[in-house]
């Protein structure tokens, strides 16, 4: 059923779970606290970006287009990456 | 924030009352996100010195200053970093309140060119608001560096806006943006451009609604529409606004209450038919409206553009169904560009070397912030930068010079001798030049001990901040200091305050809970010591190694202790961790000397009136009897913990400064009156001791006066608990030292 499209083989998985040195999407933002969710998109995490996760310790370090960034695990899980 | 008017020459109306802001000179206000080189733009324009650094959150001040540009003279504005219209931290209000009430000539939007396609969202919000505005694309050597070219006219003109490249840390573009503002000023620009941007059939209406019952509010400097987006994200500011505005007495009370509470219900009404937050929504169709009129100017290097294409796509797809429709503004700009592949043959060997050297920091980069080699990079850096250059040289051999040979045999003898004979007044000679003299002790440290040991300290932090070092301290460390009830945020307060914990108090205010604030300043009172302080306690402690690693261990463990119990105690949530990561810099000798300058300067006016007083004080205490008195009641603690009575001169000076308490045990221990282990029993207990006055002034400042007494109030008793128990577990184990 997956590999009967292409399209179904992307997987969805928070940040966390993402394998170092990989490159997805972001596909959406999820939280229920407003202000990490206002505070990630307007530091530019946005859904449709492209991401990259550089290392997952001593915390998350991530490029999304041009800019790096660092958040806990807590974050991490927030943002969820598929590729 | 109204900041004060400053006049043309020649124009001026000398702070008469009818000194209203139009008729002082025109604004220029700097905005954009931290860290796009908004503070080193401000000094290439006004040709003076702000601080300007690499860590998000340095300008917690707004600065001002003038500037000349052709003819005329401009005052210009530099506010801390702000990443939307739609605050989230206090510094990003302090702007956003400055754009409510200002109406500068020009705003000049600073962004990193490397980041326009994240940075342009906060364009179109300021075009949105009706902002004048000029879009100044800085750092241009980075993006050519990483190959991303762009076509600058082109978006100056999809966004009907002058748009200027530039390198202000070399001051490469400046004149184009001063001809830029000329042309501002000159084209007198009455009708400011209004880029309407479309949110869709969904929010539309709420925005029109809510616009129309602002109908009688006062106008401000940003537009209605901007307004209403905010009101509609339920923004503080905004309500804040909406109330003061209407409570003139032309719209009654009712009207207020009544309009207020519309427009509440609006806002609930339209995030609940969104189902996500609003603001997510709303920036949601900005980008899109951004990923199209980048895509038409900027060009990325073979791999890079790839991703960004398929990104463009499958951001519209995953806003399914929400608009149909595409707005027109952005319409226009899908269609492709025919790329400006020209001019690339002849920079690929340049371009090697630039390759080589983002190859090469990324090595670097890698080993600092390393779970595992991380660590004994930053203990070489402690090692080299304040042990041996504070410590060692600074506090140990320039301080000897300076306090013994030049103030000790030269100065001071003059001086003394000079007054005694000019001044015959026992009384005025003892304040000026007496043992604890404004001159003698106050002058003589402030520039024979503190100033050299400050400098410094200054001297390293300002290498280590424009390296770019401090954020991947932050990287490296967040796990550990979230037990302790801080984020990775806080390194930077807690490493300047081994610097000065005055300006680190200050600093605290970038945290972003109150919770944070609290510990982070709790524990800067308590367990970290500042340069002066540090240096002296390092060359006392040095001749004993021991000593020196017991007085490491308690106050790390303090540290850690109180830290992790604060962080129990106190309410709130758990911080969390989200920092920019900006590419590692070679620093640049100028910026760093002119940094340490211009620190120092501060730290001397800051620090030279406390001393001032503190000899004051004490000349007063002296002729009244209180000093006598004060030092019989510390006496009773002081002897509790195992020293003599005379120790407690240098807690009743710790009072006024923590440094100051520090030289008065050196003195003690040069004359031998202190064995090992009361030396160190004195040491931790003031290292641990409340730091200054200066400190707590501005922990009243900035935490309030409740809160700064109840951490006082904690500190001094538990400074000398922790004396007791140190002396009494050395006595006990039998240590000498």
């Amino acid at each position: 059923m997956v590999n009967k499209n292409s399209r179904l083989a992307l997987k969805t998985i928070t940040l966390c779970a993402m394998e170092p040195k990989k490159t997805g999407k972001i596909d959406h933002l999820e939280t229920k606290n407003p202000g990490i969710l206002q505070k990630l998109i307007a530091m530019g995490i946005l859904p449709g970006m492209p991401i990259t996760l550089l290392r997952r310790s001593p915390s998350y370090l991530f490029e999304v287009d041009q800019t790096r960034y660092a958040v806990d695990r807590e974050i991490a899980n927030h943002i969820y990456v598929s590729y | 924030m109204k900041l004060p008017v400053i006049c043309p020459e020649k124009e001026c109306c000398c702070g008469k009352k009818g000194c209203t802001p139009g008729e002082g000179l025109p604004k220029i206000i700097l905005i954009g996100n931290p860290n796009v080189g908004k503070s080193s733009l401000f000094n290439a324009l006004s040709g003076s010195y702000t601080l300007v650094s690499n860590y998000p959150g340095t300008s917690v001040e707004i600065a001002h200053g003038k500037a000349r540009i052709g003819e005329r003279e401009y005052e210009i504005i530099d506010t801390p970093g702000m990443y939307s219209l739609l605050p989230v931290s206090e510094e990003e209000r302090v702007s956003q309140l400055l754009l409510f009430e200002e109406k500068p000539l020009v705003y000049l939007h600073v962004v990193d060119a490397r980041n326009l396609r994240r940075m342009l969202s906060f364009t179109l919000q300021l075009l949105e608001a009706g902002l004048p505005l000029i879009l100044v694309l800085n750092m241009m050597d980075e993006a050519e560096e990483r190959r991303i070219e762009i076509d600058i006219s082109e978006l100056s003109q999809s966004l009907g806006i002058p748009v200027v490249g530039t390198v202000s840390s070399e001051e490469k573009g400046i004149d184009e943006l001063k001809a830029a503002i000329s042309e501002y000023t000159s084209r007198n620009n009455t009708q400011k451009f209004r880029q309407k941007l479309d949110y869709g059939t969904e929010i539309e209406p709420y925005i029109e609604t809510i616009e129309s019952l602002l109908g009688p509010a006062k106008e401000v400097g940003i537009s209605k529409r901007a307004i209403s987006l905010l009101l509609l994200q339920e923004d503080q500011t905004a309500l804040e606004y909406l109330c003061k505005a209407e409570k003139k007495p032309e719209c009654g009370r009712e009207d207020l209450e009544k309009s207020s509470e519309e427009i509440r219900k609006l806002a609930e009404a339209a995030s609940k038919k969104s189902e996500v937050p609003l603001s997510y929504l709303l920036t949601l169709k900005r980008q899109e409206c951004v990923n199209g009129i980048v895509g038409q100017v900027m060009t990325m290097p073979e791999g890079t553009e790839k991703n960004s294409g398929k990104a463009g796509k499958i951001g519209t797809e995953a806003e399914k169904g929400t608009e149909k429709e595409e707005n027109y503004t952005c319409a226009a700009q899908e269609k492709t560009k025919s790329g400006p592949a020209k001019n690339r043959a002849g920079k690929i060997e340049e371009r090697k070397k630039q390759k080589g050297n983002i190859d090469l920091s990324e090595k670097i980069d890698n080993i600092l912030i390393h779970p595992v080699l991380g660590i004994p990079v930053l203990f070489l850096v402690l090692y080299f930068g304040l042990y041996l250059f504070v410590g060692v040289f600074a506090a140990g051999t320039v301080v000897d010079f300076l306090e013994n040979t030049v103030f000790g045999g030269y100065v001071n003898p003059l001086v003394t001798a000079k007054f005694m004979s000019l001044v015959p007044y026992p009384a005025l000679q003892d304040l000026f030049v007496g043992e604890y003299g404004i001159f003698t002790q106050a002058v003589t440290y402030a520039i024979a001990l503190i100033l050299p040991i400050v400098g410094a300290f200054f001297l390293v932090f300002s290498i280590i901040e424009d390296t770019g070092y401090l954020p991947r301290l932050s990287l490296l460390l967040d796990g550990m200091f979230k037990k302790i009830g801080l984020s990775g945020r806080a390194v930077i307060p807690m490493v300047l305050g081994f610097g000065c914990s005055t300006m680190a108090t200050v600093v605290t205010r970038t945290l972003e809970t109150k919770r944070e604030r609290i510990i982070a300043n709790i524990l800067l009172a308590l367990a970290i010591p500042c340069s002066a302080q540090l240096g002296i306690i390092l060359s006392i402690l040095s001749g004993n190694p021991e000593s020196l690693l017991i007085w490491s261990i308690v106050i790390i463990l303090e540290f850690i202790l109180i830290g992790f119990l604060a962080s129990r105690v106190l309410p709130g949530e758990a911080p969390t961790f989200i920092l920019e990561m900006p590419p590692l810099r070679k620093p640049k000798l100028s910026n760093i000397l002119v940094k340490t300058y211009s620190r120092m300067h501060w730290y001397f006016l800051e620090v030279l009136p406390l001393f001032v007083l503190a000899s004051v004080l004490i000349w007063i205490g002296k002729l009244t009897g209180l000093f006598a008195l004060a030092l019989k009641i510390i006496e009773y603690p002081t002897v509790w913990i195992g020293l003599p009575p005379d120790a407690a001169d240098v807690f009743l000076f710790g009072f006024f400064r923590r440094d100051f308490g520090a030289a008065g045990l050196y003195g003690m221990h040069d004359s031998g009156l202190l064995t090992g282990v009361q030396l160190l029993v004195a040491a931790i207990t003031l290292t641990l001791f409340m730091p200054c006055i200066a400190q707590f002034m501005m922990t009243i400042k900035e935490r309030g006066f409740k809160t700064a007494l109840a951490i006082s109030g904690f500190i001094f008793p538990f400074a000398f608990f922790t004396g007791f128990i140190v002396n009494n577990l050395l006595k006990l184990l039998g240590v000498n030292l």
